[in-house]
């Protein structure tokens, strides 16, 4: 009964927070002008309804998942990674130009793009870690001002070195790769690639990682009481520099499976009005960094993202409601942080009230 | 050359970056207390939208911006209340604010005015241009300085007062000590929370500002997503600024002439990606030579822990 409990208790509060998230959202369709039951029975068909929009769904979700598999690996190590954005389009970009311009046969060069994606991510990254761990320059704004320096330049690339020129549309794009570099479709007919399979892999490898490993035991320690890893002869600056190109990597792999499995070419700002590496980040944070739970929160936050396109097609609600959905439950979730905070601080009280 | 740099040029800088130099105060404001504040660009975006939509259900523009004013203080108070008295990562709300603005504007567009994309009604009133009578004659600065709207003189006012308040006034004294060492500052007998309610409340009223320089200011319209990064311009302009209201006012004016710059390569079809690029890249430079300072050790604060 006990061990029970104690598996459950890490539930209540997420499950609490969905519930207050459908709240709000039940309050913006009334608003709205719609019916709440009607609009939600709606997104959830949006979402799962058949197995074309559960493949829909699952697709959408595979960049997310990566991406929240790496800010999940950062965040445990204690480093604050907010550079996803760029990181997964660097990946994006490095995977569209090994797939244009490699020679070879498509599986190799399919391949290759991926590890082109993972390494470019990875660099991008590692750059900031680098940064902070030599000369002291904030990660936290490192990483979030790279972002745009990143969106920039690859929309600079493909708007003028790399553009598409064979087509009427005068969109800044790069050329479509070719089919052989394709990644293979789980289903034929459906959305889904074979991306997904990586992601849920990847998930899986790194929870076993962190929870029995060497490695993963340092990059808790570190993240969990910097002091203490420290005083155990942990090197923080090799940890931050390994711990940002995973995480970095990550993103990338998640932009370059994006790019292979579903884009087929980078376009420019595809990737950031989609949203999918702030959701990464907020799976996450919703999951507390917890691998397998990312992938969960991924699949959640990717779900109500399409179950927000349903709503879009078959009601007068639009398909924002989604998004203040997901708000909504970052919101509530973040006061867990909280929580936990005052019940440590509570032996304690020479901290005094300030902080 | 000639065609690149002239005085509307420069007319243009001081239009542009209003909303910047605002929400940038409002960040400086939130950053000298600890709270690291990057929830600019929701609360710019809120503001930019509820004061179209005070305009058009008022009619009034001095009502609309009141109506922004009010709608951003809402949201403001739940930043500050999660952050401050429930503890939460100010990042993460933050972040969660952005999204919840992006969402909600977006959604209000559709509720409220059925549209997609952009609203836009021929009946409201943007913001008056000022010409300033004796000021306006004067050859070379007249151009420059004359026929902005209010908000713009406006927003060089409040950094002024700003830096009075600081450094000029017990009650700023007292606001920066809260900030620096808020456990000090608490054992004197200063109610550290109350300063950190003021500053994020204020940041909301600053970006509300902001917010209806962007929509009223130029052309009476709001579009999806119109703030486009400014509120991260504006939080980088802190920043570089040192969180100083002198420092943020300057880093502001050079940010104004960059995007001006920006505007005027576009029409002439040259690439903007560098020009745009390169607030970001000044900053990253900069943190290079700044990094002892207060707020950067707070935002560090932050980011050791992410949990």
């Amino acid at each position: 009964m006990n061990k029970w409990m104690k598996m459950l208790s890490p539930l209540v509060q997420p499950a609490a927070a969905v519930l207050v998230g459908l709240l709000v959202g039940a309050v913006a369709i009334v608003i709205a002008g719609g019916e709440v039951l009607e609009t939600y029975k709606e997104m959830w068909n949006g979402a799962f309804g058949g197995f074309y929009f559960l493949t829909n769904t699952l697709s959408r979700a595979t960049p997310i998942i990566l991406v929240g598999l790496g800010a999940a690996f950062a965040f445990r190590a204690g480093f604050f990674n907010l550079g996803a954005p760029g990181q997964m389009i660097f990946g994006a970009l490095a995977a569209s130009l090994v797939g244009l311009y490699m020679p070879g046969p498509g599986w190799l060069v399919s391949i290759a793009a991926l590890l082109a994606g993972v390494i470019a991510g990875g660099l991008w990254s590692v750059m900031a870690g680098y940064f902070d761990a030599r000369f002291a320059v904030n990660l936290l704004i490192s990483t979030l001002l790279l972002n745009y320096i990143a969106d920039l330049l690859a929309g600079y690339l493909v708007a003028y070195p790399l553009k598409d020129t064979s087509g009427s549309a005068a969109m800044a794009q790069s050329a479509m790769l070719d089919k052989s570099v394709w990644l293979p479709k789980l289903f034929s007919g459906m959305p889904l690639h074979i991306g997904f399979v990586f992601a849920v892999v990847l998930a899986v490898i790194i929870y076993v990682l962190l929870k029995r490993s060497v490695i993963g035991y340092e990059v808790r320690m570190l993240g969990g009481n910097p002091l203490f890893a420290l005083y155990g002869g942990i090197n923080r600056g090799t940890m931050m520099l390994g711990a940002m190109f995973f995480s970095g990597g990550l993103a990338g792999l998640g932009g370059a499976v994006e790019i292979l499995g579903s884009q087929y070419r980078y376009i420019d700002g595809a990737l950031t009005t989609a949203d999918y590496a702030w959701t990464g980040i907020m799976a996450a944070l919703l999951a507390r960094s917890h691998p397998l739970g990312t992938l969960a929160a991924a699949l959640f936050l990717a779900a109500l993202q399409t179950g927000g396109q349903g709503v879009e097609r078959n009601t007068e609600v639009p398909l924002e409601v989604g998004a203040i959905i997901q708000a909504a439950l970052i919101l509530f979730i973040s006061a867990r942080f909280t929580y936990d905070f005052l019940k440590r601080r509570k032996g304690s009280k020479s901290h005094g009230t300030a902080v | 050359m000639e065609q690149l740099f002239d005085l509307a040029l420069l007319n243009t800088a001081l239009r542009v970056l209003t909303p910047i130099l605002l929400a940038a105060l409002g960040g400086a404001l939130c950053a000298r207390v600890g709270l690291f504040n990057v929830g600019l660009e929701g609360f710019m975006l809120l503001g930019a939208f509820s004061a179209i939509a005070g305009n058009y259900f008022f009619g009034n523009v001095l009502l609309a911006i009141l109506f922004a004013i009010l709608v951003v203080l809402v949201f403001s108070f739940m930043f500050a209340y999660l952050s401050i008295n429930l503890k939460a990562n100010v990042i993460v709300v933050g972040i969660a604010m952005n999204a919840l603005a992006a969402g909600l504007t977006t959604f209000s567009l559709r509720a409220l005015f059925d549209v997609k994309g952009a609203f836009y009604d021929k009946e409201m009133v943007g913001l008056p241009k000022w010409n300033i009578p004796v000021l306006e004659d004067i050859p070379v600065v007249g151009p420059i300085l004359s026929g902005h709207t209010p908000l713009v003189y406006l927003a060089f006012l409040i950094a002024g007062v700003m830096w009075y308040y600081f450094y000029r006034t017990k009650s700023g004294f007292r606001f920066l000590a809260s900030g620096e060492n808020p456990l000090a500052a608490s054992s004197l007998g200063l109610r550290v929370q109350r300063y950190q309610y003021g500053a994020v409340l204020a940041s909301g009223v600053l970006c509300a500002l902001a917010g209806a320089q962007l929509s009223l200011g130029q052309l009476t319209m709001f579009t999806e997503g119109m703030t486009d990064g400014r509120g991260f311009i504006a939080l980088v302009a802190t920043m570089l600024g040192q969180s100083g209201p002198l420092g943020v006012t300057a880093s502001s004016l050079l940010f104004g002439f960059m995007e001006a710059i920006s505007i005027r390569f576009q029409g002439l079809a040259l690439p903007t990606h560098f020009t745009q690029m390169l607030p970001y890249i000044v900053t990253i430079a900069a943190m290079f030579f700044f990094k002892d300072k207060s707020f950067l050790k707070d935002a560090q604060k932050q980011g050791s822990s992410s949990r």
